[in-house]
């Protein structure tokens, strides 16, 4: 962690915003409106060479269609993405093809990322292919032979021969982050990769993939809503609400002194494996239900829910991420000095 | 919880086998344990353990090709095992035990109304006037915290969270004594997940209900169950209170040591996560002696041979290792 | 894939394959198809039955609308087969500078109801006089026929004892008959061939008695002049049953049709179902992989080709065009693709939706390449299937155009086999050997494509396989 250069930033992400257009009905067309979905609206954060940047959120926030943006599988709709000082915002074709082989992802499901009838050594040759490495076969099977041994899957010879449904959901996953290094990218973007994976063997993967980020000086955007492993995991994590990131900074910092209500709210619901919290119910500083993306609430975003919203939340403008704290600890809440007066024991 | 309550459900010596083409698959394999009345048992293990099976097998209603192969379960006094299916399908399925699916949300019909769907059960179960069955719907949706015009929206139109907990009024209207939750906040958001936490120990406040809660996730086990059971392979490894298990002192079988050393916890530091190396055994060929030998780094040679024994190490801690019970 | 991959692959697949019980049956009855097919020209005795299916000549031979030849397993009473008797002796006698060429004929009589019809044809050239008598095993001769007959054009003469031989065969029976039946019997009523084979005896008209034993028929033929020629004579007893599946009311062997319409069978309903179903599940594949306008004018050209019906535009192409089976299969190709379009368009949306097909697109996968390796692999198992269930499809529709009269005509197919059937009045007559045969060979090839598609449903599904 103390070879990351803060000023060398592998991706810079500036205002990306993804807004996805409602279907209208005829009154709606005839009168011009047009109402989106806005699933990222507004985010910014860079990453560091070599380091994990994880994204924590809740279902809806964004933090899959932020990762989908960044994979370039969705184009923006407004904002710019710097990829090593390379403007990526809209590429095709040529260039977008460099910059597949420098981004890969991790999926979530490490059964459903794979092609059921692809063998495993189809699966893993398959980027080889598409990027037409390696002469011929024997070349690319080589290849596929090395990726497997990184990931530490062996034996790779018989590995290659199994079907995906043959392999544990361990194993799945570590194929699966095998064939994202089988092109030698710089950056990979790890969508939940082991929230569908045993407890036992998830501290193996999360393991595994530490390690090869020290082999090989990757990336790591880590998408999860686990706030327990973006603790061990990661360098830096970024809270989403919503479509915003409405925290940001060091894990420990965070974790251990929220400044943003969201993020102490999350905290708090949080389930530690500790005694004594049975007949306990556990306050969660938090009401109501989470708002439609397509009905963004005024103001700070988040008021609706946020038992120490004022007035002022919902008439001044929506807050932007500022210094709260030290060794870069942003938070959007335009209040955060006044709750923590008013709340002491928070 | 008041340890001289009743025992409301007693398991003895359950079998539940899933007889495929390949083989049996002895999911649950002699497995016995206790529930007291007003009390929530956590049942937690890895994919794979039986937890799943165990759950829906107390309801009688183990997933075909599996059968109960044996054993006893015997609520309110009645062995359950025994009795016809249409006997369990009147008197006791939901009447007196009932499940919370694991999913259950996906549960809900999307083309009828939340209160069609909970008003079928009552006027087919229960041969309830519409007047009454009303009357009881509202009752337990307040009761779980949700507004009366909930019966007229469609599944859809909640979200996560709003049809998680009409799952669990639909679990309670036929007040039963013993509710058996399914992994009932797996696929919640953390939010969302305290709250239904919360609702569910003020349930069983309230109502004085018992609980059996099935989940993979220690750290949400610790804050819901009073008493906790480890399933490993389909066996019990340990079963033990919340503060035997979570407290100082720490469980006994290596197995929950390791489980509980691999549970990330958030406001711990920790520069290595462990792991349990390796993979749950093959249930159609089970390893001789105990099953968790392979993965223990502790195995003595008598763990390779013979299968342990549950035995009672302190007053409601019982473990099945061969290294833990030799001094007793 | 290697090689190795793939004999690997196809040896799982027949094991698969083999182990379901209607995928057998139907690959039997497909080989038992296909070597009809090989081998059809020796099975019948008519290998020009297909293009000649109009041609009265050329059946001219056989009996009308008679059952087939095994009926007589199941009747007390035998009817007499279909044969054709070449001469057991031949004579030559000169009288003065005519020639006199005698024919003599062994025929073995032992069933109960007489041919159709008796007739004798010889090859040559002129007008010979012609005489036909019959020795019969109870001693009597009857002299049948006596006059000057003229050979054809292409050289060949034809005499129909049924026709021709009424009025002798009037004589002999009055030798006999009582006075009574005979003031109520009018000659032109009378049936040669059923006295000629019947016991000389009363109310021989009415209700005969079959004489059996051995019959020798005499042809001699008066050669008057150079000019008359006569070789190769033959007599033709027609037979009351025929064949493998008897004639119909043209006098045609529908066995030979059967067979031959097979090879049209398989042609209309291959060529049909592979072509459309290749177009159907392409166009569905590319709807859904690219949705939006592309997917919307697409189903809006789905649609027009939906609603236009095909049958009206086949009578209007029949005015104009002769109709011909190719132009018949084009149409069907033209207007069956739009079959499987709908569902494919369904299961291409949902594939396109998984996981893996995102992964690969995140891996920078070409359109083609997803398209072709990962979605259209997954929807082999239904395309199959429905290839395999459109084939009979096809035949039908074939047979139903063919039914109404907008078939081709210089071939023939078993719905045309059944179009003739029915305007022939088969049903009301009776004649069952003329529609079941078409129908149950209709029947048959649909189940054998049905079998193979279902076998091949079961196993390309993308199921666990855990070996």
């Amino acid at each position: 962690m103390s070879e990351i250069n803060k000023n060398d930033n592998i991706i810079e992400v500036k205002d990306i915003k993804k807004w996805f257009p409602i279907r209208r009905s005829f009154s709606e067309i005839f009168k011009g409106k047009q109402r989106y979905i806005k699933a990222v609206d507004g985010v910014t954060f860079s990453i560091h060479r070599g380091e994990i940047f994880g994204l924590i959120g809740e279902s809806g926030c964004g933090k899959t269609t932020t990762g989908k943006l960044i994979m370039k599988l969705l184009e923006p709709s407004h904002g710019q993405m710097i990829f090593n000082k390379e403007d990526v915002t809209h590429i095709k074709k040529e260039k977008l093809s460099q910059y597949r082989r420098s981004v890969q992802m991790i999926f979530q499901d490490p059964y459903a990322s794979m092609n059921p009838r692809f063998k495993i050594k189809d699966v893993l040759e398959e980027p080889l292919i598409i990027h037409k490495m390696g002469k011929d076969r024997d070349e690319r099977m080589e290849k596929v032979k090395q990726a497997l041994l990184k990931v530490k899957l062996t034996p790779a010879e018989e590995i290659m021969g199994r079907y995906p449904h043959m392999l544990s959901g361990g194993q799945r996953q570590r194929a699966a982050t095998a064939r994202t290094l089988i092109l030698s990218p710089s950056m990979i973007v790890a969508d939940e990769p082991v929230s569908m994976i045993d407890l036992s063997t998830r501290a193996e993967i999360l393991h595994m993939m530490k390690e090869v980020q020290r082999e090989l000086n990757l990336t790591y955007l880590y998408i999860t809503h686990d706030l327990s492993t973006a603790r061990y995991f990661t360098d830096r994590i970024a809270v989403m609400y919503l479509g915003r990131i409405v925290e940001m900074g060091d894990p420990d910092d965070v974790i251990d002194n929220p400044q943003h209500p969201y993020t102490k709210a999350l905290i708090a619901a949080v389930c530690e494996p500790k005694s004594g919290k049975v007949n306990i119910v556990k306050e969660v500083p938090i009401k109501g239900e989470i708002p439609s993306a397509a009905n963004i609430p005024k103001g700070c975003r988040f008021h609706t829910r946020c038992p120490y919203a004022k007035q002022s939340c919902i008439d001044n403008p929506e807050p932007e991420l500022v210094e709260v704290g030290p060794n870069g600890h942003l938070a959007a809440c335009s209040r955060y000095i006044d709750i923590k007066s008013e709340h002491p024991v928070l | 919880m008041n340890e001289n309550n009743e025992k409301i459900l007693q398991v003895n010596n359950l079998k539940v086998y899933y007889y495929t083409s390949k083989g049996t698959v002895k999911a649950v394999d002699d497995i016995s344990f206790f529930l007291r009345k007003g009390e929530t048992l956590g049942l937690v293990g890895e994919s794979g353990c039986g937890k799943t099976t165990t759950g829906v097998a107390l309801l009688k209603m183990p997933t075909p090709p599996g059968k109960i192969a044996g054993g006893e379960i015997i609520i309110d006094g009645q062995n359950i095992v025994e009795l016809s299916e249409k006997e369990v399908r009147k008197n006791v399925r939901w009447e007196k035990i009932a499940m919370v699916f694991q999913g259950a949300m996906n549960c809900l019909t999307p083309v009828y109304t939340i209160g069609k769907q909970m008003m079928e059960t009552l006027t087919e179960h229960k041969q309830m006037n519409k007047e009454d069955a009303k009357k009881l719907i509202v009752k337990y949706l307040n009761l779980v915290g949700l507004p009366e015009h909930i019966v007229n929206r469609y599944p859809h139109e909640l979200s996560g969270g709003m049809k998680q907990r009409v799952v669990i009024a639909m679990a309670l209207f036929l007040e039963p004594k013993v509710i058996v939750c399914d992994e009932p906040t797996t696929a919640l958001d953390v939010i969302v997940q305290a709250q239904i936490i919360n609702l569910l120990k003020d349930l069983k406040q309230k109502l004085n209900l018992s609980f059996i809660f099935i989940t993979h996730d220690l750290a949400t086990e610790a804050e819901v169950s009073d008493r906790i059971l480890v399933m490993y392979a389909g066996k019990v490894a340990e079963i033990g209170t919340n503060q035997q298990i979570y407290g100082k002192q720490g469980p006994m079988h290596p197995y929950t040591q390791k489980l509980l050393k691999a549970t990330p916890r958030i406001h711990e530091k920790v520069d290595e996560l462990s792991f349990i190396p390796g993979t749950p055994p093959d249930l159609l060929d089970p390893p001789k002696g105990c099953r968790f030998h392979l993965r223990c780094s502790e195995a003595m040679d008598i763990c390779r041979e013979k299968e342990p024994q549950l035995i009672e190490v302190e007053k409601d801690h019982c473990v099945a290792c061969w290294r833990c019970t030799k001094n007793v | 894939m290697t090689f190795k991959d793939f004999k690997d692959n196809i040896r799982n697949f027949l094991k698969d394959f083999f182990s379901y019980k209607s995928g057998v049956v139907g690959l039997v009855l497909l080989l038992l198809f296909l070597v009809m097919l090989a081998f059809g020209g020796l099975l019948v005795d008519f290998p020009q039955a297909s293009s000649r299916w109009r041609d009265i000549t050329y059946w001219e031979d056989n009996p009308v609308s008679a059952p087939p030849a095994w009926t007589n397993w199941f009747s007390k009473q035998k009817s007499a087969k279909h044969e054709v008797i070449g001469s057991s002796n031949i004579e030559e006698k000169s009288i003065g500078s005519m020639k006199m060429i005698t024919y003599s004929f062994k025929y073995d009589y032992s069933y109960d109801l007489a041919p159709n019809d008796i007739v004798v044809k010889a090859e040559g050239s002129g007008s010979p006089i012609v005489k036909i008598s019959v020795q019969r095993p109870d001693g009597n001769t009857i002299n049948l026929y006596s006059s000057s007959t003229g050979f054809k054009s292409d050289g060949t003469l034809r005499v129909s004892l049924n026709g021709d031989a009424k009025a002798n065969v009037y004589d002999f029976i009055t030798d006999f008959e009582s006075e009574d039946v005979l003031s109520n019997f009018n000659m032109n009523d009378l049936i040669p061939c059923n006295v000629i084979f019947s016991k000389a005896e009363e109310n021989i008209v009415e209700k005969a008695n079959a004489l059996k034993g051995k019959y020798i028929f005499t042809v001699s033929y008066i050669l008057k002049n150079d000019s008359d020629t006569v070789t190769n004579s033959v007599i033709n007893f027609s037979g009351r049953v025929y064949g493998v599946f008897g004639t119909d009311a043209s006098k045609r062997d529908i066995w030979s049709g059967i067979v031959y319409g097979l090879k049209w069978a398989l042609i209309i309903g291959l060529l049909t179902s592979l072509t459309s179903v290749l177009i159907g599940v392409f166009y569905g594949v590319i709807c859904a992989y690219y949705g939006g306008f592309v997917d919307s004018i697409m189903q809006r050209i789905f649609e027009i080709f939906v609603s236009v019906p095909l049958l009206p535009i086949l009578i209007v192409l029949s005015a104009v065009v002769k109709p011909s089976i190719w132009i018949m299969i084009l149409m069907m190709c033209v207007f069956f693709w739009t079959g499987p379009v709908k569902t494919v368009r369904s299961m291409a949306l949902q594939i396109r939706e998984e996981t893996f097909v995102e992964a690969s697109k995140a891996l920078g996968a070409s359109n083609a390449r997803l398209i072709f390796k990962h979605i259209v692999p997954i929807l082999l198992p239904y395309s199959f299937a429905t290839m395999a269930l459109s084939v009979p499809s096809a035949i039908v529709y074939e047979a139903n155009i063919s039914l109404i009269g907008l078939g081709d005509s210089t071939i023939v197919t078993w719905g045309q086999i059944l179009h003739d059937a029915f305007t022939g009045g088969a049903v009301l007559k009776g004649m069952w050997w003329w529609v079941v045969p078409p129908g149950i060979m209709i029947a048959l090839m649909g189940m054998t494509f049905a079998f193979i598609g279902f076998a091949m449903d079961k196993i390309l599904q993308p199921k666990l396989r855990t070996r």
